[in-house]
């Protein structure tokens, strides 16, 4: 079979080869098995961001190609990918590929000693991760598990040992996990980890299986269905340390999914919708965290200076600026203490201090009395005197005069600062750009010499139209050189200050340093809000048992009234309650007794007056009497029932008056006994105000009634 | 005094009514010991020399001429509640309050464990916490429940805990019946703690330490009446809400002290107010910090903070459902070294009998029995050719001749005639059992103790 040097150059042919590889596996299983061992690890290098955030300074050159410590981010990917055991790449490009092409031929990737061999695939039509993954389906280019990565992901991770667990997983789980995530720990408000790109993942603690995953920019509260749960672990770990390496393992089923699943755009939609419809389809995600491994995509700007200071502190070791390991003649540099690197025939002027963390390409000339730190500084700069630079980022063939201060900005290829000028915050100057003499940029400020609007013409060609509004809605006002902007020799037209108030979601891709994101702020404010039903005065426990029961109760009396259910049926309710809240019969009648008597405020609000309680009243008790006989039959549930009797009447006391109209009604009705009622009246009084209820009037006259009429039966 | 000792015995194992029917939970015999006996045991190793006990009349009586309780040597300040009052666990700490002088350990009448204590203590000390519990991994039992009809029931409602791991922080509680419509944390949670590990299956240990403030504030808020049910996850929400609260307590700490005010929301204050000035200046001049990431204060500024110590070795249950009673007298004899047979027990020679069998005092086990498995109280008669295999006998029971009992549980005074065969069932407290009956998962009680209906 075919060994990787046998394989031939052309794709069709191998991709065919590599499907039959993988479909003959069934029947000579262990032979598969082991050939699949022995495959070549293949990935995919998705050489396009699919995005706009480097906008401007990628109209000129692909984000892959922009420089990071001096060399192309994309070789960052290829020799962490080849450093990691790819034998075989594929590299897809879209946006300007030809360039990347370019580079890509003449790199050390391409000559015939390189143990990775790249293959370049550039189309117009890839529009999003999903078509390149969908291309991949088609030209059948994986034969085996392969690593999917982007372009600008700087990293040092070791991913065999993923690798293997993810092999291991699909051997002994039958192909059910399709994906293994890499991740890397670090904690919120970690330097390198980016606000937009922040994540939470709910995963199995013993399987590392992905439940899910959810971007939390934006979000407050973090919900997670309870189905996830169910997968019978008892441990799951909430994970909100985790940095999004953008770096992941895919079976070869990855790009079938993708291809039966066209509106999976990103890895973000293919995740999501692999979680969400898991049980349908049965896949799983698993991940895989590094605790002492480097792996950060450069998103945006912000990503950019993190990653750069990384760099050149050495956390990415041994990706190291003087590692040169790009193999690029004439790039040796230097390394000193303080990270202070310097390559060939840099010269330094008289009084100029490289403080710290400082990167200089070669043939840069520096003039004297500047001051520079935490700063990268491209080939064939010339920097005149009394320069400050920090956090700046100058690439190649820059010339900044004298007296310029740049803190946090990026000078991008053949630009040129005049003498007197600051670069505040924030700033980007793109290819061929002049400032200056003597103008301070505020923070924020985009220079490039395409104008806003031409982009829209040339739009098409790749980008997705909802960005043309943006363009629009832009200031057009910016004229080529308005000298207070730019200075009197300054060429370049001012894109929008990133002003980022006014910011919203489509115009995302816009800003280049990304959306600062105060997290201080942030959970300030999400502190000070009420936590809402989270956080109730008392937590509410389980409800009394009586209380409950007297709600249902309720319940069935009012179901009764509306569906006109028979007293009879009403009783089998009662009493089917009584045993679900085990209740005692005592408290049935209690219960029933306050509920009837309740009904009336219940349902008319409690300001009736006595007179329209008893009218509402006494219709019902008339109704409900067979559900009193039912419950009221010992002596004993007579004196129980008239004590709930009292009990309500001595909370409403201004509905005395309606007292004894209630007693008599019932004592009609034959629910309550006159020899009780009598006992009551004589026996009951325990407390002053019982006592006072017993005095009043009514009752005393009914009492007095009910006497006489004993003796007129007797 | 750093902690004072509060023994919850006054539960009436409403999980298990068939076996307290006529013996309170505190006093059932686990390993010929009153159940009781294990928390004490467990507060005098680890030094306590009194504790105050919240329990019945009744059982306080049984208490008092109990002889296993009477050589426990720490001293016991019983306090007698009302039997039926319905009283939760948080409504008797409300009642003993003002004997409460420092903060509280409380530990449950049915919490059986060898847990080292200290580790629990050490969290609430180092942490200066206001909660700190103790919970394990839960126990699998796999014995059948006499009487038990069909299979078990597998769903039950789980509850979720969410901790910090490298802190052993408690962040989140619920159960699975109030997370209907999803789990939700918030952000800022995450934020802080960003490492959450959500556990279902674990139990907690009802082994409560917590601050003197959370008594006071017991005090003035009467609507909470249960620990485990509403003061705990009332406490675990606190923990992460308004922590700008914090701030204004250190303007207004004078203000409030001076007037109290008795509106609920200055009660959460107290319970966070509570930090010593000493141990404030200690923190802020410390590099310590509880967590990476940002460089802001320690614990986020945070006042009331729960930390739970999660065994996972070692033995920790509740002896609060028939099958973890039984699982309890399997293996706490293994637990303390006491001889397997009472020294007052008369032994038959011809009788055979297991290592993993204990014999209580007084008893008489004639010839050709065989005993595995099982324990056997005080005062009990076995007769000739009996067979006794995992199974619980309680005290003064008669066993008569050729009797088999296996997996069963037999409470107090119960006679068993002759030849009677029974399996897996459970014979409440005073009943005879005819000859050669045979009964197979049974529950066999007076007719009294049934349920009313």
């Amino acid at each position: 079979n075919a060994a990787p040097a046998l394989m031939p150059p052309s794709f069709d042919v191998m991709a065919g080869k590599g499907g039959k590889q993988s479909r003959t596996g069934s029947s000579r299983k262990s032979a598969a098995e082991q050939e699949e061992e022995e495959q070549p690890l293949q990935a995919v290098l998705v050489a396009d961001s699919f995005n706009r955030r480097f906008f401007p300074v990628t109209k000129d050159q692909p984000r892959a190609l922009l420089p990071l410590g001096n060399v192309a981010m994309i070789d960052y990917t290829l020799e962490f990918l080849t450093s990691t055991g790819v034998q075989e790449t594929f590299v897809f490009c879209c946006w300007m590929a030809s360039k990347i092409k370019d580079h890509l031929l003449k790199s050390k990737w391409c000559r015939p000693t390189s143990p990775n061999t790249v293959h370049i695939i550039t189309s117009e039509m890839y529009r999003s991760l999903g078509d390149v993954l969908r291309d991949v389906d088609t030209k059948n280019l994986v034969r085996s598990d392969f690593v999917l990565v982007y372009g600008d992901v700087v990293s040092n991770i070791d991913v065999s040992q993923a690798l293997q667990e993810h092999r291991h997983r699909r051997k002994t789980e039958k192909n059910i996990s399709v994906m293994t995530m890499i991740f890397k720990e670090s904690s919120p408000g970690h330097r390198s980890r980016c606000e937009e790109d922040n994540v939470i993942v709910a995963n199995d603690g013993k399987s590392q299986r992905i439940l899910h995953y959810q971007k939390t920019q934006g979000l407050k509260r973090l919900q997670f269905p309870m189905n996830i749960f169910h997968s019978g672990s008892d441990e799951f770990e909430i994970r909100h340390d985790l940095l999004d390496c953008h770096i992941s393992i895919c079976s070869p089923q990855v790009a079938e999914l993708f291809t039966d699943n066209f509106d999976y755009q990103t890895r973000n939609d293919f995740v999501r919708g692999l979680l969400v419809n898991e049980e349908i389809l049965g896949n799983q995600i698993h991940m895989h965290v590094t605790k002492d491994g480097y792996g950060v995509r450069v998103s945006n700007l912000f990503m950019y200076d993190a990653v750069s200071s990384d760099l050149v502190r050495r956390w990415v070791y041994p990706l190291t600026p003087e590692a040169n390991f790009a193999d690029l003649e004439g790039r040796s540099c230097t390394y000193s203490r303080h990270n202070v690197y310097r390559g060939c025939g840099v010269s330094l002027g008289l009084g100029s201090q490289m403080v710290e963390n400082v990167l200089i390409g070669y043939d840069t000339s520096i003039g004297a009395n500047c001051h520079i730190s935490n700063s990268v500084i491209g080939n064939n700069c010339t920097i005149g005197d009394n320069v400050n630079l920090n956090h700046a980022y100058i690439w190649n063939n820059v010339h900044i005069a004298s007296n310029v201060v740049i803190s946090q900005s990026v000078v991008c290829d053949e630009a040129e600062v005049k003498e007197g000028v600051t670069l505040n915050k924030q700033c980007v100057l793109a290819y061929n750009v002049v400032i200056g003499p003597n103008v301070s940029l505020q923070e924020g400020t985009v220079v490039s010499m395409h104008h806003p609007e031409e982009e829209e013409e040339d739009d098409d060609d790749k980008f997705l139209s909802d960005d043309a509004e943006v363009c629009q809605s832009k200031d057009k006002t910016k004229q080529k050189g308005v000298p207070s902007e730019v200075g009197a020799e300054g060429q370049g037209y001012i894109w929008k200050a990133s002003s980022l108030d006014d910011t919203e979601d489509e115009e995302l891709p816009q800003c280049l340093w990304g959306l600062v994101l105060n997290p201080e702020l942030e959970s300030e404010s999400e502190d000070s809000e009420p936590d809402g039903p989270d956080d109730p005065q008392i937590p509410s426990p389980e409800m009394d048992d009586d209380k409950v029961f007297q709600m249902e109760v309720l319940g069935t009396l009012q179901r009764g009234l509306e569906e006109n259910i028979g007293c009879d049926n009403l009783v089998l309710e009662i009493n089917s309650l009584k045993y679900a809240y085990n209740i005692t019969l005592k408290e049935v009648m209690q219960i029933l007794t306050r509920v009837v008597l309740e009904y009336p405020f219940q349902q008319q609000g409690p300001q009736l007056t006595a007179s329209q309680y008893v009218g509402v009243l006494l219709p019902l008790l008339k109704k409900w009497s067979p559900v009193f006989k039912n419950y009221v039959k010992r002596a004993q549930d007579h004196l129980d029932c008239l004590s709930a009797f009292e009990e309500h009447f001595l909370e409403q006391e201004s509905h005395w008056a309606a007292m004894v109209k209630v007693l008599m009604n019932m004592y009609q009705l034959e629910i309550l006994e006159e020899e009780m009622i009598l006992r009551w009246f004589s026996k009951g009084a325990t407390t002053d105000k019982s006592r006072q209820l017993r005095k009043n009037q009514g009752v005393e006259e009914e009492y007095e009634y009910d006497l006489e009429e004993t003796q007129v039966i007797m | 005094m750093e902690l004072q000792a509060v023994l919850m015995a006054a539960g009436g194992g409403s999980r298990m009514t068939d076996l307290t029917f006529n013996n309170p939970k505190p006093m059932l015999p686990v390993g010929n010991k009153p159940l009781v006996w294990y928390p004490l045991n467990l507060l005098e190793r680890v030094g306590f020399e009194e504790v105050i006990v919240i329990t019945t009349k009744e059982v306080n009586k049984m208490m008092s001429t109990d002889p296993k309780i009477k050589d426990v040597k720490i001293k016991l300040d019983v306090v007698c509640i009302q039997e039926d009052g319905d009283m939760g666990t948080a409504d008797a700490l409300r009642h003993i309050h003002q004997k409460i002088k420092s903060d509280i350990l409380v530990v449950s009448c049915d919490l059986i464990t060898d847990v080292a204590l200290h580790e629990v203590v050490d969290l609430f000390r180092a942490h200066n916490a206001t909660v700190a519990m103790l919970m394990s991994k839960a126990h699998e039992f796999t014995e059948i429940v006499p009487g038990q009809k069909g299979k078990k029931k597998t769903a039950e409602q789980r509850d979720f805990v969410g901790v910090d791991q490298s802190s052993k922080r408690l962040l989140f509680m619920a159960n699975e019946a109030d997370l209907e419509d999803g789990l939700s944390i918030r952000k800022s949670i995450m934020r802080k703690h960003p490492r959450m590990h959500l556990k279902t299956g674990l139990v907690d240990a009802h082994l409560y330490c917590l601050k003197k403030a959370v008594v006071d504030f017991l005090t003035e808020n009467k609507s909470i009446s249960s620990i485990r049910g509403e003061l705990v996850p009332y406490l675990v929400r606190k923990q992460f809400s308004k922590t700008t609260d914090s701030h204004k307590v250190k303007e207004d700490a004078e203000d409030q002290n001076q007037k109290k005010s008795d509106c609920s929301t200055n009660h959460e204050i107290l319970i966070s107010s509570r930090d010593e000035p000493l141990l404030q200046l200690s923190q802020e001049r410390s590099c310590w910090n509880d967590h990476h990431g940002d460089m802001s204060e320690a614990y986020h500024g945070g006042k009331l903070r729960c930390y739970v110590h999660i065994m996972d070795q070692g033995l920790c249950f509740r002896a609060n459902t028939i099958p973890a009673y039984m699982e309890a007298n399997r293996l706490t004899p293994k637990l303390f070294e006491e001889p397997a047979v009472h020294p007052s027990a008369v032994i038959s020679d011809r009788c055979q009998m297991g290592s993993d069998s204990i014999i209580g005092a007084l008893s008489q086990v004639a010839d050709k029995t065989s005993i595995k498995r099982s324990t056997i109280g005080n005062s009990t008669t076995i007769k000739e050719k009996v067979k006794v295999t995992n199974s619980i006998i309680m005290h003064g029971v008669t066993i008569e001749e050729g009797c088999n009992i296996q997996s069963s549980v037999i409470c107090s005074n119960v006679v068993i005639g002759r030849g009677a065969d029974l399996k897996h069932c459970l014979v409440g407290s005073g009943q005879q059992i005819d000859s050669d009956a045979e009964r197979n998962n049974e529950v066999i009680v007076g007719t009294d103790q049934l349920m009313e209906i």
